[in-house]
């Protein structure tokens, strides 16, 4: 079976764009904090979900609609509205996260297919067991921390489907535990949908480059020419022990395309596009680059040069193969 | 600061657009503006409060800049001096080809922005909001002149034809790659 290459849209005529490039599904989120890309002037409203998956489905693709946030207590109205949305927009399967709003997909939406969000992290064979057997998840998210031999073995102890990262944006902290956003500024992926929310980030530029500061934090400084990297705290530079570094991770993006003939020997059934905050001319080519990538590797054929193809689309202007070829000190 | 970045116009057409800083732009362009969020207003309502917010867009190989105020029916579209420096809730300069690529949607706000293409300073929150309702606008040459049907379809063919030519000319970025 070949392998699914789900690909990011934060807008509708993302989604068409990654339509019309080859995505087998897409995945999306509505406009609030019900998803994790929460930025301003993103994402869909419910009608616009409506047209998108009928869009989708004409041209044979599925729509993956995200709602992996974790709901607030005693205010789950916006979540409950979500999955009531997507159900209504005909979507193929919800992404979720939330204990409470998994119980309520499974209780009140039985005929939606659950699919458990990276922000879940749930990485060994009893947690995703818990899943399945709780709310009937069918397919699991893998968080970003594991090896591919890792993700084989689990694939050997579990009875859903998993998918894993290939490309795009990484978070270099296990999801959906990472509190540098809220510790900086009050808010988080997590919970409003959002890291390093824009309302915070400032750049100035003076003789020496340019600043970053994340409310009011200097997290970076670039000098002219230097490639940047995304606001994140994750991504800054600073001072420990008397040298400035990347503490946490260099900004670099993921890309496992050298790893797609050993993800489908792993047992992953479809591989991730990070990148809904991205604009078409990234989906387009990001999802065009991976399909021929996939069919590429489908036909017994040889590697695409996804590394060169698709370097100018990248963070830092670096990729890595992240955690998948990692060993850990 | 460098004669020539790559992508930036080379001289001779920096000197030719010169008198365009004196044309009628600003009215017009308010025009085409108010034109299209008559026909697209979800665009618009996809900006949402950041609709009321300035932006200063300055093409670094021109002399002149835009202060725009995108607030759908209301718009506004100003064309200014270089110097006439304005106060704006964000200011985004890149040269006129990565902006006009911005705006189709051919080059990625993010690549252009690691690849220090473009420079931004002010309201970031403003500036993301209008840059996805770009996004998802689908603007074409032929909204800015009001152009529909097949005289439409010729205008978006021989603009984006020119563009594409103009970009390998001046060794824009295409698609983002580093600069
Ligand atoms: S700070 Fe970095 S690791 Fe943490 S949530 Fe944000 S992007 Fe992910």
């Amino acid at each position: 079976m070949s392998l699914e290459l789900v690909c990011p849209a934060g807008t509708p005529s993302a989604l068409r764009a990654a339509v019309e490039a080859g995505a087998h599904s897409v995945y999306c989120g509505f406009r609030d904090e019900t998803n994790a890309r929460n930025f301003p002037g993103l994402n869909f409203s419910p009608d616009e979900m409506i047209e998108g998956v009928r869009f989708a489905h004409a041209h044979g693709a599925k729509v993956l609609v995200a709602i992996n946030t974790f709901a607030k207590a005693g205010s789950m109205e916006a979540w409950k509205a979500a999955l009531a949305n997507a159900e209504k927009a005909g979507a193929d399967a919800v992404i979720l996260a939330d204990l409470a709003v998994l119980d309520h997909a499974a209780t009140h939406h039985p005929n939606l297919r659950l699919h458990l969000s990276v922000q879940a992290a749930a990485a060994t064979p009893e947690a995703i067991a818990f899943y399945a057997d709780t709310f009937g998840v069918k397919r699991v998210v893998m968080p970003r921390v594991l090896s591919v031999e890792e993700i084989a073995k689990l694939n050997a102890a579990i009875n859903v489907e998993t998918e894993a990262f290939v490309f795009g944006g990484l978070c270099p902290m296990t999801e959906g535990r990472c509190s540098l956003s809220s510790y900086a500024t009050g808010k988080s992926p997590n919970l409003t949908g959002v890291c390093s929310p824009p309302e915070h980030v400032a750049y100035s530029e003076d003789r020496n480059g340019t600043a970053t500061r994340l409310n009011g934090f200097t997290i970076d400084r670039f000098g002219a020419g230097e490639q940047a990297g995304y606001p994140t705290l994750c991504k800054g530079r600073f001072v420990a022990g008397g040298k400035t570094s990347y503490l946490f991770e260099d900004p670099v993006s993921l890309n496992a395309a050298s790893l797609i003939a050993a993800f489908a020997k792993a047992g992953i059934t479809a591989l991730k596009i990070e990148g809904r905050q991205r604009g078409k001319g990234y989906v387009t080519e990001v999802v065009r680059t991976f399909r021929a990538a996939v069919d590429a590797i489908d036909a017994g054929g040889t590697e695409v040069e996804v590394g060169r193809l698709l370097a100018g689309l990248v963070e830092g202007g670096r990729q890595t193969s992240g955690a998948y070829k990692k060993t850990w000190r | 600061m460098a004669e020539h970045f790559r992508g930036e116009l080379p001289r001779l057409l920096r000197i030719l657009a010169a008198p365009a800083g004196f044309l009628p732009l600003g009215p017009a362009l308010t025009l085409a503006v108010r034109r299209f969020a008559r026909r697209k207003p979800t665009v618009f309502d996809r900006l949402g409060e950041y609709g009321k917010c300035s932006f200063l867009i300055e093409p670094s190989d021109l002399d002149f800049s835009f202060l725009m105020v995108p607030d759908g029916v209301r718009s506004e579209v100003k064309c200014m001096r270089r110097r006439a420096t304005q106060p704006a809730d964000v200011t985004v300069r890149a040269p006129l080809l990565v902006l006009l690529g911005l705006l189709d949607g051919t080059l990625d706000g993010d690549a252009m922005f690691f690849n220090r293409a473009i420079s931004v300073s002010g309201r970031t929150d403003a500036l993301v909001a209008l840059r996805n309702a770009i996004e998802d606008a689908e603007l074409t040459p032929a909204d800015f002149v009001g152009a529909t049907g097949g005289l439409g379809k010729l205008v978006d063919r021989s603009v984006i034809g020119g563009l594409g030519l103009a970009r390998r000319f001046t060794g824009s970025p295409i698609h983002g790659e580093p600069s």
